[in-house]
């Protein structure tokens, strides 16, 4: 039976993947049912090998289910060809990684507008946009640098800002605060809080900083692969 | 175009593995450049030596002379039909041929003999006849009755300067043909067939003596430059306007040369393949090593939506801009090596005779072909190359490349 899709950007349902380690299984996820809904700021939680980022590459397209379907902002990911999962990816998903991953040969504007390139989106829009975002997060003055010039907060800055411009359906983001110190990922955190209250997109976060469990507005703890806990904020 | 921004940036992130990756296509590139344009330069001499020396560059007999050489089969009004040549640019000379078989006699001694009637005057001109002369004098300008001998067949006949030779022929009309004439020179023709049979006649004694009077079988052409033989030929065959009588180039008179010299001409090939090896084994070590240390990025860029054929566009393009790169330095350095090589040339161990020239030195030339070759050869091995690698670069497991470090 088809979910209803108004009801989620992510619905999984009955998730799980198994993977061979040098060919023993691994149950990695072992049954995940969860819905995240439009404008939610989840964050999943969990000990190390709680199944956390392999249940976001899972849901980003990044990685196949074993058994149980994922539905991404309507689609569903397993009827998706490679092509389809890619433009998809492009289209709907902002990725924030912890290791940062700007591409170091471009310029952080022109980091910013790659993904918009790739999409065809015109020039004057992608300037404007671009202008918008960098003056937004406060990254106007560092346009024409390149990654390595800027400290590990201006890059996830810069990174958040690369997620957001394509205006996305959902944003991504893997232990985004894990190589900042705390003061530098509190603010970042705030500003993609401010973010997600005043453009309504959906973020969710794979992390062990309490910092963000403090902002998250639902909090759901995986363990062992399975959904433990599931904590909704006001 | 973004892909290629980054390509090309790319290509500055490791300054001193591109350098050395592109100076090995460069080195390929203008070592191969510089082997073409020599070999061009030489065989350039060689088939210069065999045509201007002595079978000109164009020829023009009756139809069907080459195939089957008779007496009757001549080439009439040759006088009226050199008028036309002459006219023709790019021209620089003709010369009328008339040919006949005999028997010559100096004393006891006889030999067969191929008689070549020639105009001395024209023949200097064309085919610089007076400089194979190693001994005694070339005819005199109101001689009759003269015989210029190959010194191969001088020295069977046991006849100097200054002797007598009988020639005995057949004519045109049926009738005996023969002579008395008094040996005034004795040529190196520059090749053996010619030295031992060739005996040179005025064209007037030749044409008495086989009663061919304003005939001749054969007008020999001297084209300003090698190169533009094929069009000059199609000129004069439309100038001359004679159908009976055919033009043809080097190529086709002197077939049997012309395929040697392109059965030898294959040699480039090997040239072509030692360049694809270096630049192959190059440019695959660098590639590989390049998307081995860039898994994750290519990871990141799968991940954000980025096609498998836009990855493999990238690592396709960074490896076209050092190639065309290469090629480009490399075009310039070996245009200055190649020219100042077709200026002085290369000494040769030892230097040698035909027809009258003298080589002691080879020189390159400078043609198209001879940086096309190795510029198509140089980017198209190193595409190829860097193709794999970039599969493998497009295939790369965006989750698992992220957990790479």
């Amino acid at each position: 039976m088809e979910p209803n899709n108004q009801a989620g950007v992510i619905i999984a349902e009955a998730v799980t993947k198994v993977y061979s380690d040098n060919g023993v299984p691994v149950e990695a996820v072992r049954g995940i049912d969860l819905t995240i809904k439009h404008g939610e700021f989840t964050a999943i939680v969990g000990p190390s090998g709680s199944g956390k980022t392999t249940f976001l590459n899972i849901v980003s397209g990044l990685d196949s289910v074993t058994s149980g379907r994922v539905w991404l902002a309507g689609r569903l990911l397993s009827e998706m060809s490679g092509r389809e999962l890619s433009d998809f990816r492009r289209d709907s998903i902002g990725f924030i990684f912890q290791a940062y991953n700007l591409i170091p040969v471009l310029s952080v504007e022109e980091n910013i507008e790659y993904i918009m390139l790739l999409q065809g989106v015109g020039k004057s829009e992608r300037h404007r946009r671009v202008g918008r975002i960098l003056e937004k997060l406060g990254l106007a003055e560092f346009a024409d640098r390149v990654p390595v010039k800027l400290s590990g907060g201006q890059q996830q800055r810069v990174a958040v800002a690369r997620a957001m411009v394509a205006e996305p359906v959902l944003v991504l983001a893997d232990e985004p605060t894990a190589n900042l110190d705390s003061k530098t990922g509190a603010g970042l955190l705030d500003m993609m809080r401010e973010l997600n209250q005043t453009t309504g997109m959906t973020f969710v976060f794979s992390t062990h900083d309490r910092a963000i469990m403090e902002r998250a507005t639902r909090l759901v703890t995986l363990k062992d692969g399975r959904v433990d806990n599931d904590e909704t904020r006001d | 175009m973004i892909t290629f921004k980054v390509a090309f940036r790319n290509v500055l992130r490791q300054k001193r593995r591109t350098l050395l990756t592109m100076l090995t296509m460069l080195g390929g590139f203008t070592l191969a450049a510089i082997s073409i344009a020599w070999s061009d330069g030489t065989y350039n001499v060689i088939i210069d030596m065999f045509t201007r020396a002595q079978l000109g560059h164009i020829q023009i007999h009756g139809a069907g002379y080459l195939d089957r050489p008779t007496l009757y089969n001549t080439v009439d009004d040759y006088a009226g039909v050199g008028e036309r040549i002459g006219s023709i640019e790019g021209v620089v000379g003709w010369s009328p041929r008339l040919y006949s078989a005999g028997l010559a006699s100096v004393g006891e001694k006889s030999a067969g003999v191929r008689i070549i009637g020639i105009d001395p005057v024209r023949e200097i001109r064309t085919t610089r006849f007076d400089r194979k002369i190693i001994s005694g004098r070339s005819f005199a300008q109101s001689g009759s009755l003269e015989a210029i001998l190959g010194k191969g067949l001088a020295k069977a006949l046991k006849a100097d300067v200054g002797s007598e030779v009988v020639l005995v022929s057949q004519g045109a009309d049926g009738s005996i043909a023969n002579d008395l004439y008094e040996i005034v020179g004795i040529i190196d023709a520059g090749d053996v067939t010619s030295n031992q049979t060739a005996l040179y006649l005025t064209l007037g004694d030749a044409q008495e003596l086989l009663v061919l009077h304003g005939r001749v079988h054969e007008i020999v052409i001297i084209a300003e430059d090698l190169d533009d033989v094929a069009p000059l030929t199609a000129t004069i065959e439309e100038t001359i306007d004679r159908p009976e009588l055919t033009v043809e180039p080097w190529q086709e008179f002197a077939k049997s040369f012309y395929n040697a010299m392109k059965a030898d001409q294959r040699g480039i090939w090997i040239m072509v393949f030692i360049i694809v090896l270096l630049v192959s084994v190059g440019v695959l070590n660098t590639v590989l090593m390049t998307v081995l240390e860039r898994t994750r990025e290519y990871g990141v860029l799968r991940a954000m939506g980025v096609r498998p054929l836009q990855v493999i566009r990238l690592v396709v393009y960074e490896v076209t801009v050092m190639a065309v790169v290469s090629v480009v330095v490399g075009t310039l350095l070996s245009l200055v090596i190649n020219y100042l090589l077709s200026l002085h040339g290369v000494p040769m161990p030892t230097s040698f005779t035909y027809g009258g020239m003298e080589f002691s030195r080879m020189y390159t030339e400078i043609n198209a072909r001879s940086f096309i070759i190795p510029a198509v050869t140089v980017v198209l091995s190193a595409i190829a190359v860097s193709v794999f690698p970039a599969i493998r670069a497009a295939r790369t497991a965006p989750a698992r490349a992220m957990r790479t470090h």
